[in-house]
């Protein structure tokens, strides 16, 4: 793979040591701030308990209570004038109020506590924050890991357009929007692909129909063979019987950084097989299904299956957009359908890989 | 010779420069400090005149002072208790500014350390060269 970019590892854009350190720092201030936090939810709760016995006094006239005389003693007294209390205004500053007063001041002094306390609260939210990100970096940077920088080679990208837009000018949608990639197989693929084009267009073949569509699906098979994990034709087919409308140009669009290769397969028969089931005798649809397909198959590449459910999921909801489709597709139909056979035959022929039954049959009657 | 010595000289200046940093930084956290306790204070001078100016008239206010409680008349509480208020805003005005000025000094420091550290690493390298 041509690496164009840089690889920096995490570690060495921020040292391990400092990471841990910088998270430690968050660690100690949000542990001060919840000790604040604590402090103050003390004394919203002394507030509390003291409006209730506030709020009770006045109830009887004299209370008989044990009066603390000095610091080890108390003796009997009484509790006069309950309705008379001295309020600690605040800076030294005492206020005579009686009973309903000072529950009002009281509850004053418990709503100016309470938003003391939320604004604490939302300053350990913050630091708390912080602190995981903190705590990432530093595991990230212990472990080892890597930063991976690749620039977007628009060139490269706009090359790989201009040759299926010859194919396919009719096709305004360019799904052909080839995924800005540094992969030599890619542009390995679009050079054979044009070689064979060339040849497909000396040597014109009339077989029927239905074989075409059964070779290109051979065809496609092939491909998703050869560039993805064997097997993912059969994960491919229970795909398109799961997911009939998947569009193989969603699969393109929405694999921008990778190549649609297992999705786009897999989206490209299960479309061809929709078309095919749709539109019965409609070859014009199946050439459409082919163009479409041609181009997404270029993209194909070595995916993980998971990658390939996911971009099959979001094709989805494009599906309707291909039915519009057929009408522009008509008149390139044979070449189209000559370029894609030829396509997939050159991939097939070029990849090494293990040739199923029906490849090997498309193959026996191209040759 | 001439090159280690020269050396010696700009390590010493940024021993100094960096001792100089520290200071500067140790005076503004004492600034940050005082500036939270004047905060707090602050605060509670003005929840104070708030409960005052909802006193009526004819309430009793008395004021502590060491262990007597001293009767005060509402008015001239209410005075003593907003000049508090002044006297603390304006001394936080002073405070800031004064922080600012750390600040900006600290910056300065930190670029002179920066260049002295720079031109010990070129001094190295061109030992390393010769």
């Amino acid at each position: 793979m041509r690496g164009k970019g840089t690889v920096t590892p995490l570690s060495s854009v921020f040292s391990v040591e400092d990471t841990q350190k910088a998270a430690k720092r968050v660690q100690d201030t949000i542990a001060q701030k919840d000790l604040e936090l604590d402090h103050l939810r003390g004394f919203a709760a002394d507030n509390t308990d003291l409006i209730n016995l506030v709020a009770r006094l006045p109830e009887h006239l004299h209370h008989d209570i044990m009066v603390p005389f000095g610091k080890a003693a108390f003796f009997p007294g009484r509790l006069v004038h309950t309705n008379e209390f001295m309020v600690l205004l605040g800076e030294g500053y005492y206020a005579e109020r009686t009973s309903k007063q000072t529950v009002d001041i009281l509850n004053r002094r418990g709503k100016v506590l309470e938003s003391q306390v939320d604004s604490l609260k939302a300053m350990v939210q913050d630091l708390k924050a912080e602190a995981s990100f903190f705590n990432a970096t530093a595991t990230e940077a212990a472990e080892g890991l890597v930063e991976i920088v690749e620039d977007y080679e628009e060139e490269s990208s706009s090359d790989r357009e201009c040759t299926p837009k010859q194919d396919y000018a009719n096709n305004s949608r360019a799904v052909i929007a080839q995924p800005a990639d540094e992969d030599e197989e890619f542009a390995r693929m679009m050079a054979r692909m044009d070689e064979l084009e060339k040849e497909e267009r000396e040597a014109e073949s009339h077989m029927a129909q239905s074989d075409e569509d059964e070779q290109l699906q051979h065809g496609l098979h092939q491909l998703s063979d050869q560039k993805s994990l064997h097997g993912n034709l059969k994960i491919s087919e229970q795909y398109q019987s799961r997911k009939p409308p998947e569009q193989t140009k969603d699969g393109i669009a929405s694999n921008e950084d990778s190549f649609t290769d297992v999705p786009s397969g897999s989206g490209l028969v299960s479309k061809y097989e929709v078309s095919h089931e749709n539109i019965l005798g409609r070859d014009v649809k199946s050439v459409a299904e082919k163009d479409l397909v041609s181009p997404v198959v270029e993209n194909v590449q070595t995916v993980p299956l998971s990658r390939s459910q996911v971009s099959l999921e979001s094709s989805k909801p494009k599906f309707d957009r291909e039915k519009a489709f057929t009408g522009s597709i008509v008149e390139h139909a044979d070449n189209l359908q000559i370029k894609s056979r030829e396509r997939t035959t050159a991939i097939s022929q070029s990849s090494a890989s293990q040739v199923s039954k029906p490849v090997s049959r498309f193959k026996m009657q191209r040759k | 010779m001439g090159s280690s010595s020269a050396q010696r000289e700009l390590q010493r200046e940024l021993e100094a420069k960096a001792n100089d940093l520290s200071k500067i930084q140790k005076d503004i956290s004492k600034n940050h400090q005082v500036r939270k306790k004047y905060t707090i204070q602050l605060g509670e001078n003005e929840l104070v005149l708030k409960e005052l100016d909802l006193l009526s008239e004819d309430a009793n206010v008395f004021k502590l002072i060491g262990p007597v409680l001293v009767k005060q008349d509402l008015a001239e509480a209410r005075a003593n208790v907003r000049k508090r208020i002044e006297y603390i805003s304006a001394e936080l005005k002073r405070l800031d500014a004064t922080l600012q000025d750390m600040e900006e000094k600290q910056n300065s420091k930190k670029e002179a350390i920066f260049k002295v550290q720079q031109r010990i690493q070129s001094l190295q390298a061109g030992k390393a060269k010769a």
